[in-house]
């Protein structure tokens, strides 16, 4: 049931294929790929630099300081801040694009850093929560989420925090509606949507209706 | 009252004093743990729900780049009984090289019948799940009141019968179960590093299970990504962590994937059950009969609560007779969830409830009027503090208070009365919960010269503000603010704790923390007096400042004051009295269960919905929600637990189930993209009323407020359509099926 895996060939453009989509598409069930899942064939070639399988050196920005990382092609972006580079606000929760743990900027946009690979971040500029404080002096977004309570175990809480900054950057006057769209890629067990309201309704200098 | 009479800070809305490191990644939870020469480790797991090891090959494996240690689980021979049954692990450098060490490994199976579907197991002739036992059901439970059979029907006025059920879910915590384990150079000290609801008692079982001295095992839990009931020990993973950290001498990460949390993180059991139910002509309930049934996978728990079903009115209702069976299946073993057997208890209550209200034509909050639990006489008379000589009284007062919130009167209608497209229906219920404190919690409170105050204990926050609360209590006695108090929690060096289950962290801390920060302040009093030249009694303590009216009411800052100590520091230490002498241990007993914490709480909750008739779909388009908890500590932390509970009752209502394939008894959703969790825009405003009752102590929140929710919606569904949806999660299939058979 298991496909035979040799780890010393020659790197192929096919396994460097399967590579990055075991990274990326993680394990099916109970990690049980690693069992039986077949990989998948990918035919045709596009004009893609193969690199891998052995570490190769990335280098972005994170939080404005420039970092450099020797990582395997297939570590996903959230896997070299978590576990090369210690930057540990970005969460591993889902990992498979769903929950929004792991949402971080990069050059302004939001992303979940689950499912982009490390190697593709090369000369990018990223940013996680822990921007958000400097000195002391917390940001008015996390600001908002504690003033309100809108936190319990706290888990999803930088990803909701990247989340709705990069609302507020891209549009200075958005609505609460306007807002509570851009969380919606997020996922909170607590139940803390509730207090989340009433950050943002204060962010958007609105009185809420209740 | 012990408590203090004037409350400065007490029952008021503080923010949490850890929210800034949390909301911008700077607090640290176990899975963001990374320690020098630090290694991963996961564990292989079975594909199969249930099979005979035939053999194990870990020869390639052990030869791949990276590899460190390796740690049998279930040798060749053994069985496993679900798809997620741990089998082996191992260590390596990397994650990356770990996946290829693990894919490297071979194993065999013989592959044995399973069963993954209640319905099915139930009439299994075989047991597939192990142990004891010629079949899958165990745990039959079978009571009746005294001649129910002849007695039960007599004048009753209308009768229903009906089928309810709710489906297994998960915890899906968002931080995985799991650990970081790292061993001193000799191997007599393991330190971890664990998210668990349950310090000392996670340091505890690895010292056992490592045959190790007491105090060579400390675990620390700064901060933890929700457990909701699944995280009360080191697990399997844990101690396998611990193993694999010994072997390669290398600290171990060991935190399971998404598919693991959700596969072997934890279970709430499903239960479905005949309900028949019938009330005299006034609505008075006359009989209760059940006969139900639920699987906590290979558990063999319950999977209601037996003893409280009906659920809440129970003491009212004359006649009952009820059946339990525990239908074992092959997946992952039960683990209590947030109130564990009431949800399901309150599912089984609740909607045979309005069933039979709307065939005696009556309003559902009058029929639960007309029904509550009547207030214990005697207990109330031997106590007048607890809930059962008080319960009637709560939930009348409750509901009289959420029926003009949701402006029921206005808004209710008979079930399927609205008209158009999308229908809107409000449901309600009611739920209770214990939640009473207990030691050891052994707290100490130290007060430094240099100003600062310090407090300390074992304890964990699994996202319920602990620290905040220990704050609030030791400034409310020292006059300072939250913010001036350092909390030290979640170190299981600092001695014992009750682990954070069945609501009672707030009240067992609580207690010992007023009585060590109470402890601290008199010494600290006493100190200063001698130095003063004066008796402590002419001291006394002010916001901020230190009153001594032996020298004309003179006002020193607290700092300053500190300063004045001559000692570096006076301390407090208080807990829980485990005071041998019986007479002695009642009176404080008393105190401490009684008057400084207590036990037994209600609540009343009303959901409205909106249910589009020709899609199925059914949103939760605002919910409220009354609760009493006793005394109050922080008041906004109180409310979002509140809030919380209700969302994650919602989602237990509309959007979860772990789904399990019959064919290869594997779990298809286990997963965030089809194991449904609403987002923001899935979930209501929601309105919360916190009933304080200072008088009462302070009692845990955790898990009412989640108990009564999904059986509220489910309920307004009905008030919806007029048609009973028996089986939650009330998905688009199932309304439509169920307005298709009305038609």
């Amino acid at each position: 049931m298991n496909e035979q895996e040799t780890p010393n060939t020659e790197p192929s453009r096919r396994e460097f294929v399967i590579a990055a989509g075991t990274a990326a598409a993680s394990t099916s069930v109970l990690g049980l790929a690693v069992l039986d899942a077949p990989a998948a064939e990918v035919q045709g070639g596009a004009a893609v630099p193969a690199v891998g399988p052995g570490g190769v050196q990335v280098a972005f920005t994170v939080n404005g300081q420039k970092v450099q990382v020797t990582v395997e092609p297939r570590v996903t972006l959230l896997d070299a801040l978590r576990n090369y580079l210690d930057v540990t606000g970005c969460k591993r929760v889902c990992d498979r694009g769903t929950c929004g743990a792991c949402t971080v900027m990069i050059d302004g946009k939001v992303i979940y850093a689950c499912t982009m690979l490390a190697v593709e971040a090369q000369g990018k500029q990223i940013r996680t929560a822990e921007s958000l404080i400097a000195n002391e002096q917390l940001d008015r977004v996390p600001a908002a989420f504690v003033n309100a309570d809108a936190q319990q175990c706290g888990f999803c809480t930088p990803g909701f925090v990247v989340a709705m900054k990069a609302v507020f950057e891209g549009n200075a006057n958005p609505t609460p509606a306007q807002v509570e769209k851009g969380l919606q890629g997020n996922i909170c067990r607590c139940g803390t949507y509730e207090q989340m309201r009433d950050a943002i309704y204060a962010l958007c200098n609105q009185k809420r209706g209740k | 009252m012990p408590w203090p009479v004037n409350r400065r800070l007490i029952g008021r809305s503080h923010r949490r004093l850890d929210g800034p490191d949390k909301a911008t990644g700077r607090a640290k939870y176990a899975f963001d743990v990374k320690r020098p020469r630090m290694i991963f480790a996961k564990i292989l797991r079975s594909p199969h729900a249930h099979a005979t090891i035939r053999s194990i090959d870990t020869a390639a494996a052990e030869k791949m780049p990276g590899f460190r240690a390796l740690h049998i689980i279930k040798k060749a021979g053994a069985d496993v009984f679900f798809a997620g049954d741990e089998i082996l692990a191992i260590a390596a450098d990397t994650e990356e090289k770990l996946d290829d060490c693990l894919r490297a490994v071979r194993i065999e199976f013989t592959v044995l019948p399973h069963y993954v579907k209640e319905s099915e197991s139930l009439r299994s002739p075989t047991n597939t799940a192990g142990g004891a036992g010629a079949t899958n059901i165990v745990g039959v439970g079978d009571l009746a009141t005294d001649n129910f059979a002849e007695v039960a029907f007599n004048g009753a006025a209308a009768t229903h019968q009906g089928d309810y059920g709710i489906a297994v879910i998960s915890h899906q915590c968002l931080e995985s179960h799991g650990l970081v384990a790292e061993w001193d150079d000799k191997l007599q000290n393991l330190t971890v590093w664990a998210s668990t609801q349950a310090v000392p008692a996670t340091a505890e079982r690895l010292r056992v299970v490592f045959g190790l001295q007491p105090g060579r095992v400390r675990c620390i839990t700064n901060y933890m990504g929700g457990g909701f009931g699944s995280k009360f020990g080191p697990d399997i993973q844990g101690e396998t962590a611990a193993h694999l950290a010994r072997t390669a001498r290398m600290p171990v990460k060991l935190m399971l994937d998404r598919a693991e949390e959700v596969t072997v993180g934890g279970i709430r059991p499903s239960a479905y059950g005949n309900v028949y139910i019938g009330a005299a002509p006034s609505g008075q309930i006359k009989f209760y009969k059940v006969d139900c049934y639920g699987t906590g996978g290979t558990s063999r728990g319950q999977t209601v609560n037996f003893g409280l079903l009906p659920y809440v009115y129970g003491p009212g209702i004359p006649n009952i007779k009820r059946k339990h069976r525990v239908v074992r299946t092959n997946i992952q073993i039960s683990r209590a969830m947030r109130a564990p057997g009431h949800p399901q208890n309150a599912i089984l209550t609740e909607l045979a409830i309005d069933d039979l209200a709307a065939k005696l034509d009556k309003n559902p909050m009058e029929m639960r009027l007309i029904n509550l639990p009547p207030n214990d006489s005697a207990d109330a008379a031997a106590n007048p503090r607890t809930f059962p000589g008080m319960r009637a009284t709560i939930y009348r007062r409750e509901i009289e208070i959420i029926r003009r919130m949701c402006n029921w009167d206005q808004n209710w209608h008979r079930p399927g009365a609205g008209q158009g497209t999308i229908r809107t229906g409000l449901g309600m219920a009611l739920h209770t919960w214990g939640g009473g404190g207990n030691g050891p919690n052994p707290t100490r409170v130290t007060i430094n010269a240099n100003g600062t105050v310090l407090a300390q204990s074992s304890s964990q926050d699994l996202g319920t503000a602990q620290r905040t609360v220990t704050a609030i209590i030791v400034a409310e006695i020292l006059g300072l603010q939250p913010s001036e108090i350092m909390v030290d929690i979640g170190d299981s060096s600092f001695g014992p704790s009750t682990g954070s289950g069945g609501s009672t962290t707030c009240p067992g801390t609580s207690a010992s923390t007023l009585k060590a920060a109470e402890t601290a302040r008199d010494a600290f009093l006493m100190a200063l007096a001698g130095r003063l030249n004066t008796q402590p009694a002419m001291l006394s303590i002010e916001p901020g400042v230190i009153v001594n009216r032996a020298n004309n009411n003179q006002r020193i800052p607290f700092r300053q004051a500190c300063g004045m100590l001559g000692v570096p520091s006076v301390q407090g230490n208080a807990d829980w009295p485990t005071v041998p002498d019986r007479a002695q241990n009642a009176a404080l007993r008393e105190e401490w269960q009684t008057r400084l914490t207590n036990l037994g709480v209600g609540g009343v909750q009303v959901a409205e919905v909106k249910v589009d008739t020709e899609t199925g779909v059914v949103r939760c388009s605002r919910f409220w929600a009354v609760q009493d908890c006793g005394m109050i500590i922080n008041k906004l932390a109180c409310e979002s637990q509140v809030a919380g509970g209700v969302i994650m009752g919602i989602n237990y209502a509309l959007y979860e189930e772990c789904i399990y394939d019959r064919a290869t008894g594997r779990q298809v959703n286990p997963d965030m993209e089809f194991y449904k969790l609403g987002g923001i825009q899935d979930m209501p405003n929601i309105y919360v009323h916190m009933m304080d009752m200072p008088e009462r102590g302070v009692i845990g929140i955790g898990e009412p407020p989640t108990i009564g929710t999904a059986a509220a919606v489910g309920n307004a569904v009905f008030n919806a359509l007029g048609v009973r949806v028996p089986y939650a999660p009330y998905t688009p299939e199932r309304v439509l099926a169920a307005l298709a058979n009305r038609r």
